[in-house]
């Protein structure tokens, strides 16, 4: 497929500097840029809210997490219970704190690697050219041929449930975008000056990918990592919800979620709360990753 | 015998003996003590509604957890396959409602005193829906069938008759390889298809060709199927308009189906959901007593759990009063052996109290004070994660550590049925039910030391050669009271074995519209729609 | 342009091929196989391997797979090990339902979306610009399922207004579609104000201002006809997932589609089924992606092809 009509995040422009100077300049420029994006900013603030709750989350938590009390089951929101108790009558509220580390930590685990993997194809290939590139092109597309949840269904059906095994499956998924925007980025990079001058003072090509092609197209990296981050949790909350997700057992949020649905009509809150929380914190992820990209991009001023 | 036996019970089919004790139960409201279900009523048995609440139409939507697998009545395993294909087809005898078998097609049927032939005096008169006459011919036709085509589900037992021969028009002779005392009720379920459609090959997922009530209308496969009342019934006929059965597998919609009216009954109802809807809406909430036996398998081979003190600690550690509320919502009952009171010859043993200083000190006895880690391996469908979470909490009580682990079916069985040396289960969340509803069938496959896998399912590895020839014994004996005592011994040896978690015998629970009244919801999880009726 | 659609389809062959053994190897890499589910339970352990020796399941995987496609060019889909209907026979239903979910989701959301997008794009901004990308985002971040069952408890079950989603009337395709479509508005409303905002500064646009035409007028004739292919790109890229999205659907609203099948055959191991739903799905990609690279084309003169 040409890649020229994929509605992926734009590349940085042509007629970038070198990225390694003026750097400081940059950054105060992002960040008074960046600021003016109001939604961006409290989506920000909601984040680093989550990261903080993922790291203190169990220590605050009012009750443990995996406390059972079959005395009050599935009882809705009380003063003592904010937001209810679970069908074994555990805290949901306790869970859902001791959950955002398990769910975020696994979203976030799912993409590093996904992004890890997917740019060093994709730069390799937009690099290098020829044979390479080919090949790694037309594996994502494979992939892509494969939608998401499908891909995913039929990689936890073979390798079998449980958490490590959903992250591994979300980063498959999560390679071949990476791959793409990668290589077009570096595609673009590599015909700026700055490339070419290196290259004709006879830097090494891995100093030329390293400190050269890979800070310029670190941009649309983590554009593309901020919003794939959602589709992450998405993706193994979906998982949880067909049956196929991670341990039973854990307050991961889409495990709450997907055993909270049989309940519904019954203890609503099961339902809402924690899908409300995988809902809020997709919406941060993305309205973050669009901020993101509109300070990035030189395109939209 | 594969995992289908042991892991998915709702698709099991019980020749009814216990059929007709197990709906009065349910009519009775169960006599268990919280039971919510008890009072409530049982619009399948009451016959008169419970409410001035009239039926909307005249057309009957019947919901269902599952798709219908089958519309050939000779190749039908899933208690929906077969619910379906009785309202369309019909056998030469049946189950009536006081589990006597009784002629249906037929008019009358003898025995012959060597227990090998039986000759059958057919109905006249009874046309198929394609209007073919029924006769000798399309009882023949029928077996030659089933015996030809080796993928058909009823092959394997019309492979056990010599033959089956034309007396007269109206007369069939069966003759038996060998004496077979459940042949009768086996052959309840040998339902007779048009032989016009079978020798047109017609495709029986769409076909008129049976002799019930009613007659085939639609089919969208993996939705819904929808059969009509056939005008030419030779017995009462149908007095609803159209029904439907429909595959709603999420519990939720299937609930709010109800709710809303789109279903008029549904099976089965989620537990959870059940006493908060019954008596909103017009709908009641109602259950029958299963032969369905829960329980963990502790595999013996394990060094832990090769101790017998190790094995009780772990009954005593749980509390099977909060299973039952916490997983069926209390449509479960205690089981004092190892399978439940609806079965034949159960004799119920001193109970393992819930009682954590017990356990512990059993386990401190054994040498396991500071407990050990396990595995623990059941289905990925919600209710069994439910109950094996259960379980993890209950043993970490005394110090066992256990790592749920559900797997999808295919998956399991997979690793379940595998050499002994090669086995890796620690513990399977699982439930069996005897498809005849007696104590061999309860038993053997499970507990027997010939059945380990990869030959069945006795997954305990359970060997016991006192228990093994007592079954033995028992299945050449016809005496009553010997076989009493010769079952009463073998639960005796596995209750005090304890080679499992006894946990429970839990029931089948339906929701219906209160203007619904003549279903019947078999033990077996079957349903009987033939007498339904919308008022 | 007729010279590169011919190389265009001619090059998804070989991809096709190798998607199909891609897809046969990774299905039977699943363990488990269909056979125990298809036997009665009172099935013995020789007739288990009968019936697997009988369906080829023992013969050597390429060999399966060369079996497999030589009845494919037959025009042979096979039949289903589960319900034993040929493929070709369950699949025109199947399809119709996922199809006429999926065409409702689009038409909506594809509407509502670019809506959105053009509001948010002229009032950048503003408040209005904040809400229509709050709305919009919020539509690609939701659960569907999780919106879905929210959606029958409310209106199904509290409010009684609408069915559960049963496709007999044209209200079974309300709630669905709308869960459906959510994330499609989302991403439409998203590209078409990021479009338009490109398109806005580009130099007709501003000539056409600075003529003095009314705003809405540019915005309409000029800035909103050249992002429009944004708007069909997005479409076209959607279309793919919403038919694989329509797996979380299908099962809340019980609605017997080509995504459902997916799990259930998954479920009981219907290789067949599986190979010819996974088979689709990369077809109707890859035709997808011809079709907007076409309309691309069409809809972009500064886009040429050779």
């Amino acid at each position: 497929m040409s890649e020229t009509k994929q509605p992926v995040n734009p590349t940085p422009s042509e007629f970038m500097d070198d990225p390694v100077l003026q750097n400081r300049s940059r950054t105060r420029e992002f960040f008074k840029k960046f600021f003016q994006r109001k939604t961006a900013v409290v989506a920000g603030c909601f984040i680093l809210f989550l990261v903080i709750i993922a790291i203190i989350g169990p220590s605050i938590a009012p009750y443990d997490p995996a406390a059972y009390d079959y005395s009050a089951i599935r009882s809705g929101p009380t003063a003592q219970h904010l937001m209810g108790t679970d069908e074994f009558g555990r805290d949901v509220f306790s869970r859902l704190l001791a959950g955002a580390r398990l769910s975020l930590g696994s979203a976030l685990a799912a993409v590093i690697v996904g992004a890890a993997l997917g740019t060093i194809l994709g730069i390799l290939a937009g690099y290098y050219g020829g044979i390479l590139e080919a090949l790694v092109m037309r594996s994502s597309d494979v992939l892509f041929a494969m939608p998401d949840i499908l891909l995913c269904i039929a990689i936890v059906a073979i390798i079998g449930p449980g958490l490590i095994n959903v992250i591994i499956a979300v980063t498959v998924f999560t390679i071949p975008s990476f791959a793409r925007i990668m290589r077009s980025a570096t595609l673009s990079v590599k015909g700026s000056l700055y490339v070419e001058v290196a290259r004709s003072l006879g830097c090494p090509d891995s100093r030329i990918l390293i400190k050269h092609i890979f800070p310029g197209t670190v941009q649309s990296m983590i554009v593309n990592f901020t919003m794939r981050i959602g589709s992450a949790i998405l993706a193994a909350s979906s998982l949880s919800f067909l049956g196929f997700g991670a341990d039973v057992s854990a307050p991961e949020w889409g495990a709450m979620l997907s055993s909270g649905r049989n309940y519904i009509g019954v203890a609503d809150h099961l339902i809402l709360f924690p899908g409300l929380i995988i809902f809020l914190t997709v919406l941060a992820f993305n309205l973050f990753g669009d901020g993101l990209r509109d300070t990035l991009d030189p395109k939209v001023k | 015998m594969y995992e289908s036996e042991v892991t998915e019970m709702m698709k099991k089919r019980v020749p009814a003996l216990m059929l007709a004790s197990a709906i009065a139960l349910s009519a009775a409201g169960c006599s268990g003590g919280n039971q919510p279900s008890s009072g409530s009523a049982a619009p399948s048995t009451s016959g008169t509604p419970s409410s001035t609440a009239t039926a909307p139409d005249k057309d009957l939507v019947v919901a269902f957890n599952t798709d219908i697998q089958s519309m050939d009545p000779h190749n039908t395993t899933d208690t929906l396959s077969i619910t379906v294909s009785r309202t369309m087809y019909e056998s030469l005898v049946t189950f009536d409602e006081n589990q006597k078998v009784v002629p249906l097609l037929a008019e009358s049927y003898t025995a012959e005193s060597d227990n090998l032939t039986y000759t059958f005096k057919l109905r006249q008169g009874v046309k198929f829906h394609d209007g073919t006459d029924f006769n000798a011919d399309a009882v023949i036709a029928n077996y030659e069938r089933c015996l030809a085509d080796t993928t058909l589900r009823q092959n394997s037992r019309v492979a056990k008759w010599e033959s089956c021969t034309k007396v007269d028009d109206y007369t069939v002779a069966i003759k038996l390889k060998e004496p077979n005392s459940s042949f009768i009720n086996q052959f309840t379920q040998f339902q007779i298809v048009s032989p016009k459609a079978l020798e047109e090959g017609t495709d029986l997922n769409k076909a008129e060709a049976g002799t019930g009530q009613y007659t085939f209308k639609e089919h969208t496969e993996g939705d819904h199927v929808t059969v009509v009342p056939y005008a030419d019934y030779w017995g009462t006929k149908a007095t609803v308009d159209s029904l439907t059965f429909r595959a709603v597998p999420e519990d939720g919609s299937r609930v709010a189906m109800l709710q809303t009216g789109e279903a008029d009954y549904i099976y089965p109802m989620p537990t959870v959901q059940a006493d908060q809807v019954n008596g909103t809406d017009n709908i009641t909430v109602g259950s029958v007593a299963s032969n369905i036996m829960r329980y963990v398998t502790l595999n013996t081979n394990l060094p832990e759990l090769s101790d017998k003190r190790v094995r009780q600690a772990m009954n005593y550690a749980i509390d099977k009063q909060a299973y039952a509320q916490v997983v069926f919502s209390g449509y479960c009952e205690e089981v004092l052996s190892c399978y439940p009171s609806t079965v034949s010859y159960y004799a119920p043993q001193t109970p393992y109290t819930y009682d954590l200083d017990k356990a512990k000190s059993l386990m401190e006895e054994a040498g396991y004070g500071d407990g050990f880690s396990l595995t623990l391996w059941g289905d990925n469908i919600s209710a069994e994660q439910t109950g094996m979470q259960f379980i993890m909490q209950q043993l970490a009580q005394i110090g066992i550590t256990v790592e749920v682990l559900p797997m999808e079916p295919s998956t399991l069985s997979d690793m379940i049925y595998v050499d002994e040396d090669q086995a890796e289960i620690n513990m399977w969340y699982v439930n069996w039910s005897a498809s005849s509803f007696d104590a061999d069938g309860s038993m053997r496959s499970i507990l027997h030391s010939d059945m380990v896998p990869p030959k069945s399912a006795n997954t305990a590895y359970f060997r016991n050669s006192e228990f093994d020839s007592l079954l033995d014994q028992a299945i050449k004996t016809s005496d009553t009271d010997t076989l009493t005592d010769l079952y009463a011994q073998a639960q005796a040896i596995v209750w005090d074995e304890a080679p499992w978690l006894f946990l429970g015998n839990d029931e089948l629970v339906y929701g219906a519209k209160t203007y619904v009244s003549g279903i019947v919801l078999n033990p077996d999880g079957s349903v009987n729609v033939t007498n339904a009726t919308l008022a | 342009m007729g010279r590169y659609f011919v190389k265009r389809v001619l090059s998804t062959i070989p991809l096709l091929l190798v998607i199909s053994i891609l897809i046969f190897a990774f299905i039977h890499l699943i363990p488990g196989d269909p056979v125990r589910k298809m036997l009665p339970k009172e099935a013995t352990q020789e007739e288990y391997e009968q019936l697997k020796e009988e369906l080829g399941f023992n013969d050597p995987l390429p060999i399966q797979y060369i079996n497999y496609m030589k009845d494919l060019f037959r025009g042979d889909f096979g039949e289903s090990y589960k319900s034993g209907l040929p493929i070709s026979e369950i699949f025109p239903a199947r399809l119709q339902a996922t199809l006429a979910l999926t065409l409702w989701g689009i038409v909506w959301s594809v509407i509502l979306g670019t809506l959105i997008g053009i509001v948010s794009a002229v009032k950048r901004g503003k408040v209005l610009d904040y809400v229509g990308m709050v709305i919009a985002t919020s539509g690609i971040s939701v659960p569907s399922f999780w919106l879905g069952l929210m959606l029958i408890q409310i209106f199904s079950v509290q409010l009684g207004w609408l069915p559960t989603g049963q496709l007999d009337s044209w209200k079974g395709y309300i709630l669905p579609s709308i869960t459906m479509g959510c994330s499609i508005m989302g991403t439409l409303a998203r590209y078409s104000r990021s479009s338009m905002l490109e398109t806005m500064q580009e130099d007709y646009v501003r000539t056409a201002r600075a003529k003095g035409q009314r705003e809405s007028l540019v915005v309409l004739r000029h800035a909103f006809r050249n992002s429009l292919v944004q708007v069909v790109t997005v479409v076209g890229l959607q279309i793919g997932g919403l038919l694989a999205g329509s797996v979380l659907v299908e099962t809340v609203f019980s609605i017997p589609g080509l995504g459902r099948l997916m799990v259930d055959s998954i479920n009981f191991r219907d290789y067949k089924v599986i190979q010819a739903l996974l088979m689709f799905f990369a077809l109707e990609y890859i035709v997808i992606n011809l079709i907007v690279d076409l309309l691309y084309g069409v809809l972009n003169p500064k886009i040429r092809y050779d």
